[in-house]
C-alpha cells in the first residue's frame, strides 16, 4: 500500500486561478537526474536524498523522500544539528513552495507599465542579453556605482558578492539592518563577534529572553533547546508587550512597555554592580572599561525603571538577583529581531554585557563556527577593482561603525530617491524582496520610480519581482546545489531532489551566465554546479558522490581553545569592551546609556508586528500548504481598549501612520498591552501573480515609518505609531494610490 | 502483538502546526480536509494573568472503537496492533461514523466528489516502509507528540505527572474515556477548558451502543446519505454553538481545520 503525492492534489487548488505564466508548464515533479545518478535511488524508484532546508535561514538537514520517482515528504534529519530529526511546519511544507503552480518558469521581461504585471516569456539567452546590456550601459554612462544590488542571506551569496564586486559597485544592500543589525554591532563592539553560540546544556538554570520568541520565531534545535530547558525546571523570564507562545510558556512573562528594555536592563546591571554580584575574577582577567560602566549605571536604579517599564522596581531587583544566583548557568538572550527602536543598540550591549559579569563564558556562550570556513577550496579568481564612490547606505561616511557587508538598507533605499550623494540608475535584487521588506512601501516604490532598469531573480512573481523590468526564474531549493555550508566539524550539502521545473535555473548558473556577459568570467571559474562544488571539497580530499549520499563532508574542526588557553578577543584591545573606545572614538557613548525613546501621542499605538511559525518574513505566504494551516491575519487589539473603541472581533478598522493607511479586521485580545497594537508581517501583496496569497491581509511596511538607528543602522521597527478608527468594512480599504511607476 | 501509542501533553505544544502541514504531506489530505486539529484553550484570564493551552488531537484509536462498531460495510477495522484504519475503497460514504464517534474526529472530505471519510490512521503505511514514528511524532520540535507502545506511553503519563504533580491536572484523557483508547492526553488545564470532548460523551460503554439502541443503526444505515447530511449539519452546527459558548472567555480561538 504505497501512498504518493499526486501532483494534481498539489495543485488542485491554485489550479483554476494559476497565474499567466505557470499554465500548463510544469513538468512532473520527478525525482534529480543526479540523485539517480549517484545511486541514491533503486530501480523500483524509491529512495531518500539528503539536502537543506530553505523555508528560512536556520537551514535544517532535510531527508526527501523518494516514491516511484517522486518526491513525495520531507523528514528532518537526525544527524544535522539544527534539525536533529525535526521540521517546523514551514520544513514540512517545502515540497509546496517548489511545486506552487505560481512559480516563474521562464524569464520575463515586462512589456506593460511597471506594476501593470504585464510580461512576456523570454529565453535566458535574450533575457540575460538584456540585463547585461543594460548593467553595462549603467555602468558606461554613470560609472558602476549607480547600479545597485541586494540579496538576503543564503548560501550562493558569495557568487552574488563576486558579481557585484567584480562589477564595481559598493552598493550592497542585505535584510540585516531591518533585522538584527543592532544586536550584531552591539556584539562586534563587545565580543569582537557578530554573534556568539548559546549553549543549552543540562545545568542552564535561567533564560531571559527579551523579545526572542521562540515558540513563533522557530530555530528548529533552539526552539527544541528552549522548550527542553523549560521541561527540566529551568526558569524563563520572557519580556514582550504581547502574550505570545513563548510567553504562555514561560515562567514569567513581563508585558514591558516598547522602547524600554534598555531601561530594564540597564537597571539589571545597576544591581548586579552595585551589590556586587558579578564574576570579579572573569571581569578582572577579561574585560575592560568596568569602571566607566559602574559609573553610568549607577543612576539607573529600579526605581529609576520601573515608570518606564511598567515592571516594579522589586520585580527587576528580584530578577538581578536570581540571575546572578543561577550564573554561570544563566542566558541573557540577545533576541532575533532585534532593531525595534533607537535606543535598540544599547539595548543590545546592555543585554550582552549582562552575559560578560556573570561569566558565562564557555560555559552559556560560546564561539559560533563561522559559515566561512578556510577549510573548503574555491574557485581562484582575480582580486575586485578597487571602488572609490562612496556607499549610497552611508557606510561608513554617516554610519561609522556598520560593518560594510551589514550595510543600511533603507537609507541606501531613501538615497536612491534623494539622488545624493548621486543617482543610482539600476537595481539587480536576488531572492528579496524590499517592496514588502523596507519600511514605508510607497517610498520605496517612488525608490524603483527613480530607476532606469530593475532585475529580480527569485521563484514566485513577488512584490518586488511585480514591478521588476526582468526576472528571472531561479530553482527552488529541493531543485538545485548551492555552494557547502560549513557547520562545526561537517560541511552540509544543498543537492537537487528534483529537477528544476521549466527554464529555472540556480543561482551558481544565473550569476556565472551574467558574469560571463559583463566580461567578468575569471570571478566564475567552474564549469557547472557539480565542478563548483568538487572544488570546494579538494582540500578535505572527499568525493562529491559521498557527499550526496551522506549529505556532509567531514572537515575536521581547529580545536577549540580551553579555559586554560589564554583567551584572546578579536576587540582593538583583546579584551570584552564593556567601554568601546570605537564608540567613543566616533562621538557615541562608550557604556550603554539611557536615550529615551519617542513615545505615542494620547490617541496613538504602538504598531508592533512579529513572526508567525506558519510563515518566513514575506515569501512563503503564496504556500497553499502553510496557507491552509494559518491563522487569518487580523490585528490585535486589547480587549479595554477594543470596549472603547467599540470594536469585536472581525469588525474592520482603518489604521493610519505618518506614511500610510490601511484596513484591517481586528483581533480582540487581552494578549497585548493597551498601549499596542500588532500586525503579521508579510500580508497584504500587490503581485496579483501570487494566487493564493494575493487579497489576504494587510501590509505593515505600508505603515512602517523609516527611523535609522545612528549607532547601529537597523530600523527602528516597533517605533512606528498608528491611530485606530472603526470603519463599516472592508470595501473602504481603497487606500493605494495608482502604482503604475511609469513607462 | 505489541500495540502502539501516543503520548501528547499540552504543557509542551508550542500551537506551531508542524504536525498538522506534516500529516497533510505524509497522506496527501487534500487541501481543504484535515486529520489533525489544534484544541486551544484560548487566552483566559485578567491581563497580565493570562493562560492559554493548546494541543494537537487526532483520532484515539479506541481500544473498543464506537466508528467500527457504527461502520456497516467494514470500511473501519483495528487492526491487531490497535490502529483503526479506514479503506475508502469499501466505504459507501454513510458518514454513521461521524455520528458514532465520541470524539468527533472522522471528517468528511466535502472537497470530494464521491465523498469519503478521511481521519489518522496512524502514518500505518509510513510504518510499514520500517519508519519509526508517524509523521505528526517524527517532527515535533518540543516532543509535545511522543509514540511508542500503548503501555509505554500509559507509563510515561503516569510518571509525568507523578514526578510534576503541579504541572499537570490529575487526569490523563484516553485512559478510560470510551472504553480506553490508544491516545493519552496529559495536560495543565482540564479537558474540558482545552475543548475535548466532554465526560457524557465519552463515558464507557461504547458511545455507540446507546445510539444504536435508541435509534435503529440499520434503519438509518439503509437510509443512506441524504438523511445522514442532515444529522451531519445539525451535529455541526451545535457543535458550532458549542464552540460560540467557550470562546465568550478564550477570544483568541482559531479553527486549524483549514478556511472554508
Amino acid at each position: 500500500m504505497t501512498k504518493t503525492i499526486s501532483r494534481r492534489d498539489f495543485l488542485k487548488l491554485g489550479a483554476a486561478s494559476v497565474g499567466a505564466f505557470a499554465v500548463g508548464q510544469m513538468l512532473p515533479p520527478m525525482v534529480a537526474k543526479a540523485a539517480k545518478e549517484s545511486g541514491l535511488i533503486n530501480a523500483a524508484g524509491n529512495g531518500y536524498i539528503s539536502t537543506m532546508c530553505e523555508m528560512c535561514v536556520w537551514r535544517c538537514g532535510v531527508i526527501a523522500k523518494i516514491v516511484e520517482g517522486r518526491v513525495v515528504k520531507l523528514d528532518g534529519n537526525p544527524e544535522h544539528p539544527h534539525s536533529r530529526g525535526n521540521l517546523c511546519p514551514r520544513g514540512q511544507s517545502g515540497l509546496m513552495n517548489t511545486y506552487d503552480p505560481d512559480r516563474v518558469l521562464t524569464p520575463l521581461i515586462r512589456v506593460g507599465k511597471r506594476g501593470e504585471g504585464k510580461f512576456r516569456q523570454a529565453s535566458w539567452e535574450e533575457a540575460l542579453d538584456l540585463v547585461a546590456s543594460k548593467m553595462t550601459e549603467i555602468k558606461t554612462k554613470y560609472g558602476a556605482e549607480a547600479m545597485v544590488f541586494s540579496s538576503t542571506h543564503n548560501l550562493s551569496q558569495p557568487l552574488f558578492e563576486n558579481l557585484l564586486y567584480a562589477f564595481g559597485s559598493p552598493n550592497y544592500g542585505t535584510q540585516r539592518s531591518l533585522c538584527f543589525n543592532a544586536m550584531i554591532v552591539a556584539n562586534t563592539m563587545t565580543y569582537g563577534m557578530e554573534e556568539p553560540a548559546r549553549i543549552y546544556d543540562d545545568k542552564l538554570k535561567y533564560i531571559l529572553l527579551t523579545g526572542r520568541n521562540l515558540f513563533e520565531a522557530i530555530s528548529t534545535s533552539e526552539t527544541s533547546d528552549l522548550s527542553r530547558a523549560i521541561d527540566r525546571g529551568a526558569k524563563v523570564v520572557y519580556l514582550d508587550p504581547r502574550y505570545t507562545k513563548t510567553a504562555s510558556k514561560a515562567t514569567e512573562w513581563l508585558p514591558i512597555k516598547p522602547g524600554n528594555d534598555l531601561a530594564f536592563h540597564l537597571a539589571l546591571l545597576n544591581v548586579i554592580i552595585g551589590e556586587k554580584l558579578y564574576n570579579r575574577a572573569f571581569v578582572e582577567k577579561n574585560t575592560i572599561g568596568f569602571d566607566e560602566l559602574k559609573k553610568e549605571v549607577s543612576k539607573y536604579t529600579p526605581d529609576w525603571a520601573a515608570p518606564l517599564t511598567g515592571i516594579p522596581a522589586e520585580t527587576i531587583t528580584r530578577i538581578a538577583h536570581e540571575f546572578a544566583d543561577a550564573a554561570p548557568h544563566a542566558l541573557a538572550h540577545n533576541g532575533w529581531r532585534t532593531s525595534n527602536f533607537i535606543n535598540s543598540f544599547h539595548t543590545q550591549r546592555a543585554i550582552t554585557i549582562l552575559n560578560a559579569l556573570i561569566g558565562n563564558w564557555d560555559v552559556v556562550l560560546t564561539e559560533a563556527g563561522g559559515e566561512e570556513s578556510g577549510k573548503l577550496g574555491a574557485p581562484s579568481q582575480p582580486p575586485y577593482p578597487r571602488v572609490s564612490a562612496l556607499r549610497l547606505d552611508g557606510v561608513p561616511w554617516k554610519y561609522p561603525v556598520v560593518p560594510f557587508k551589514i550595510g543600511v538598507f533603507q537609507e541606501m533605499r531613501d538615497n536612491i530617491v534623494s539622488g545624493e550623494p548621486y543617482q543610482a540608475h539600476g537595481w539587480f535584487i536576488s531572492r528579496q524582496n524590499p517592496v514588502m521588506s523596507l519600511p514605508d512601501r510607497e517610498k520605496t516604490l517612488k525608490a524603483f520610480a527613480k530607476l532606469d532598469f530593475i532585475v529580480t531573480v527569485d521563484i514566485i512573481l513577488n512584490d518586488t519581482a511585480w514591478f521588476s523590468d526582468v526576472v528571472l526564474p531561479e530553482a527552488s531549493y529541493l531543485e538545485r546545489y548551492d555552494p557547502l555550508l560549513p557547520f562545526g566539524d561537517k560541511a552540509f550539502l544543498r543537492q537537487p531532489v528534483i529537477e528544476p521545473q521549466g527554464e529555472a535555473k540556480s543561482a551558481l548558473w544565473i550569476y556565472k551566465q551574467l558574469g560571463e556577459r559583463l566580461g567578468l568570467g575569471d570571478y566564475f571559474q567552474y564549469t557547472d554546479e557539480e565542478d563548483y562544488l568538487r572544488q570546494q571539497l579538494a582540500p578535505l580530499g572527499v568525493s562529491l558522490e559521498e557527499v550526496k549520499t551522506k549529505g556532509y563532508a567531514e572537515s575536521p574542526e581547529t580545536p577549540h581553545a580551553g579555559e586554560s588557553a589564554e583567551k584572546s578577543w578579536n576587540t582593538p584591545s583583546g579584551k570584552i569592551e564593556l567601554f568601546s573606545d570605537t564608540l567613543a572614538k566616533v562621538g557615541f557613548s562608550g557604556v550603554p546609556t539611557w536615550e529615551e525613546p519617542p513615545q505615542p501621542a494620547e490617541d496613538q499605538f504602538y504598531l508592533l508586528t512579529g513572526k508567525v511559525a506558519q510563515s518566513t518574513q514575506f515569501g512563503t505566504q503564496n504556500n497553499q500548504l502553510l496557507n491552509k494551516y494559518s491563522d487569518e491575519p487580523r490585528m490585535w487589539i486589547n480587549t479595554q481598549v477594543a470596549a472603547k473603541l467599540d470594536l469585536a472581533t472581525d469588525d474592520w478598522v482603518e489604521v493610519t501612520s505618518e506614511v500610510g493607511q490601511i484596513h484591517i479586521p481586528v483581533l480582540v485580545t487581552q494578549a497585548i498591552r493597551s498601549d499596542c497594537v500588532f500586525m503579521t508581517p508579510g500580508y497584504g501583496h500587490l503581485s496579483k501573480g501570487l494566487t493564493t496569497a494575493f487579497g489576504i491581509g494587510a501590509s505593515d511596511s505600508v505603515l512602517h515609518v523609516t527611523y535609522t538607528d545612528p549607532i547601529s543602522g537597523g530600523q527602528a521597527l516597533s517605533q512606528t505609531f498608528v491611530t485606530v478608527k472603526k470603519v463599516d468594512d472592508a470595501s473602504s480599504a481603497e487606500t493605494l494610490k495608482p502604482l503604475y511607476l511609469g513607462e | 502483538m505489541a500495540k502502539y501509542g501516543f503520548l501528547i501533553d499540552a504543557s509542551r505544544c508550542i500551537d506551531c502546526r508542524a504536525c498538522l502541514v506534516a500529516c497533510s504531506v505524509e497522506n496527501n489530505v487534500p487541501m481543504k480536509s484535515t486529520r489533525i486539529w489544534i484544541k486551544d484553550s484560548g487566552v483566559t484570564g485578567e491581563f497580565p494573568n493570562l493562560e492559554r493551552y493548546t494541543a494537537p488531537f487526532h483520532c484515539m484509536h479506541c481500544i473498543d472503537p464506537s466508528c467500527v462498531s457504527a461502520c456497516t460495510v467494514g470500511a473501519l477495522q483495528k487492526n491487531e496492533d490497535g490502529i483503526i484504519t479506514y479503506d475508502n475503497e469499501a466505504c459507501i460514504g454513510c458518514r454513521y461514523c461521524m455520528y458514532a464517534c465520541p470524539f468527533e474526529v472522522p471528517h468528511f472530505e466535502w472537497s470530494k466528489q464521491f465523498a469519503l471519510i478521511t481521519k489518522c490512521d496512524l502514518c500505518v503505511s509510513r510504518l510499514a516502509e520500517g519508519q519509526k514514528e508517524p509523521a505528526c511524532a517524527a517532527t515535533c520540535p518540543t516532543d509535545a507528540i511522543q509514540f511508542g507502545s500503548r503501555g509505554d506511553m500509559l507509563a510515561m503519563a503516569h510518571e509525568r505527572i507523578r514526578s510534576q504533580p503541579e504541572r499537570y491536572v490529575e487526569h490523563i484523557f484516553g485512559e478510560h474515556e470510551n472504553g480506553g483508547t490508544s491516545t493519552f492526553y496529559i495536560s495543565p488545564v482540564s479537558f474540558d477548558q482545552l475543548g475535548f470532548p466532554t465526560a457524557e460523551t465519552t463515558d464507557s460503554p461504547a458511545h455507540f451502543n446507546r445510539i444504536a439502541t435508541e435509534e435503529g443503526t440499520p434503519i438509518i444505515a439503509a437510509g443512506a446519505a441524504i438523511g445522514m447530511t442532515g444529522i451531519y449539519l445539525a451535529l455541526e452546527h451545535n457543535g458550532k454553538k458549542q464552540a460560540v459558548r467557550k470562546t465568550e472567555h478564550a477570544e483568541d480561538k482559531h479553527d486549524t481545520a483549514g478556511k472554508e
